[in-house]
């Protein structure tokens, strides 16, 4: 069974240990950032802040997603196929948060 | 194998057969689509959480304890006297993940969860140089790397069960919570749970994967894609901790 095999892939750039090492800086300075936030904006409670931290997030995920998961480097319809049935969760996520302002409401304490 | 290659590589024939239209391995689109599917699963997890957490008053703005100052052992009855921890109110993260271990006794919050994130970053880098590595063929390359990768997934899971012990410690629970709404400690305990048991089976198919390696089977099968398929799941877990942090200790 010392056969081999033929695989098909995309390939990676060459300067692809470069652009590894960059995504890791990218995500260790904005994990930074999160922290320094979080103490900088302590007595805040205001939507924003909540918006800001997931927007630092989804910058995270969109950096480990292309470069580390090599998303960026494949072909343009598998990276659809993959991402766009994710804005069904926009849609729970609207739902589920206009619901919890209804029971917010109406809780007794 | 030979005759794969007379075949046209003409964008028209994409769809044609005799190839991948996506320029991927069955293997590897099945891959994205079970993470595709355990995306949907982590966010009706977090969704959940944010239902609940918006259903309750946000936390009040602590002017008690400053960073690095001195723990008391009665530090949550202090808190729950100072209206701080209440079934009413959700509790503010920094008083909850406030301990770091060897360093008994000081406030010290999100600090220990920050190294925890360092960690995963750092094992996910490791794990993407694995998969470079094997483009290149570079055994000795693969197994260092794949070695960085399972000690960072095991100190990840190491420091996740020091968390866990110190909370369950002080009398969190599924049913009981003594930092405000029995909810909160419900929500952590599943959520970080199940990335947990995620990461532990990361840890595990790393290890097969590892001595697969040693081995050399894939030196004989003429391609590592096998370590870039188990990257793929690596550097899910990766992410969903993004979100995990993200709305349980920051927001």
């Amino acid at each position: 069974m010392d056969h081999i095999e033929h695989l098909e892939h995309t390939e990676s750039p060459a300067n692809m240990k470069k652009q590894i090492w960059n995504t890791f800086y990218v995500l260790l300075v904005l994990t930074v950032v999160d922290i320094a936030l979080y103490f900088a904006l302590l007595s805040s409670h205001s939507i924003y802040k909540n918006i800001l931290f997931v927007f630092l997030g989804l910058v995270k995920a969109f950096y480990i997603v292309s470069v580390f998961m090599h998303m960026k480097f494949e072909r343009k319809f598998l990276a659809s196929i993959i991402i766009l049935p994710m804005l069904f969760i926009c849609f729970l996520i609207w739902l589920a948060l206009t619901e919890a302002g209804y029971t917010f409401d109406s809780r007794l304490f | 194998m030979s005759n794969t290659a007379t075949l046209s590589t003409d964008n028209k024939q994409t769809w044609g057969g005799g190839k991948s239209p996506l320029s991927i391995s069955y293997g590897k689109l099945m891959m994205w689509v079970f993470l595709l599917s355990d995306a949907f699963t982590f966010s009706s997890l977090l969704v959940a959480y944010g239902f609940v957490r918006f259903t309750f008053t946000t936390s009040l703005p602590n002017e008690i304890v400053k960073p690095f100052s001195h723990l008391s052992h009665t530090f949550t009855e202090e808190m729950q006297k100072a209206g701080m921890f209440v079934t009413e109110r959700w509790p503010s993260p920094e008083l909850v993940f406030n301990h770091f271990p060897f360093l008994h006794g000081i406030h010290l919050p999100l600090m220990f969860v920050s190294l925890m994130t360092f960690i995963l970053i750092f094992s996910s880098v490791t794990m993407v140089l694995a998969v470079e590595a094997g483009h290149r063929m570079a055994k000795k390359e693969v197994e260092k790397y794949m070695l960085w990768t399972i000690i960072g997934g095991a100190a990840f899971l190491g420091c996740q069960a020091w968390e866990w012990t110190n909370l369950i410690t002080e009398g969190a629970s599924l049913q009981n919570n003594p930092f405000g709404p029995t909810a909160f400690a419900a929500l952590f305990f599943i959520v970080t749970g199940f990335h947990g048991t995620h990461v532990l089976s990361g840890v595990i198919l790393n290890i097969i994967i590892y001595i697969n390696v040693v081995n050399d089977t894939y030196e004989k099968r003429g391609h590592y894609e096998m370590v870039e398929k188990v990257g793929l799941y690596w550097h899910f877990v990766d992410l969903v901790w993004v979100f995990v942090f993200t709305f349980f200790y920051l927001i």
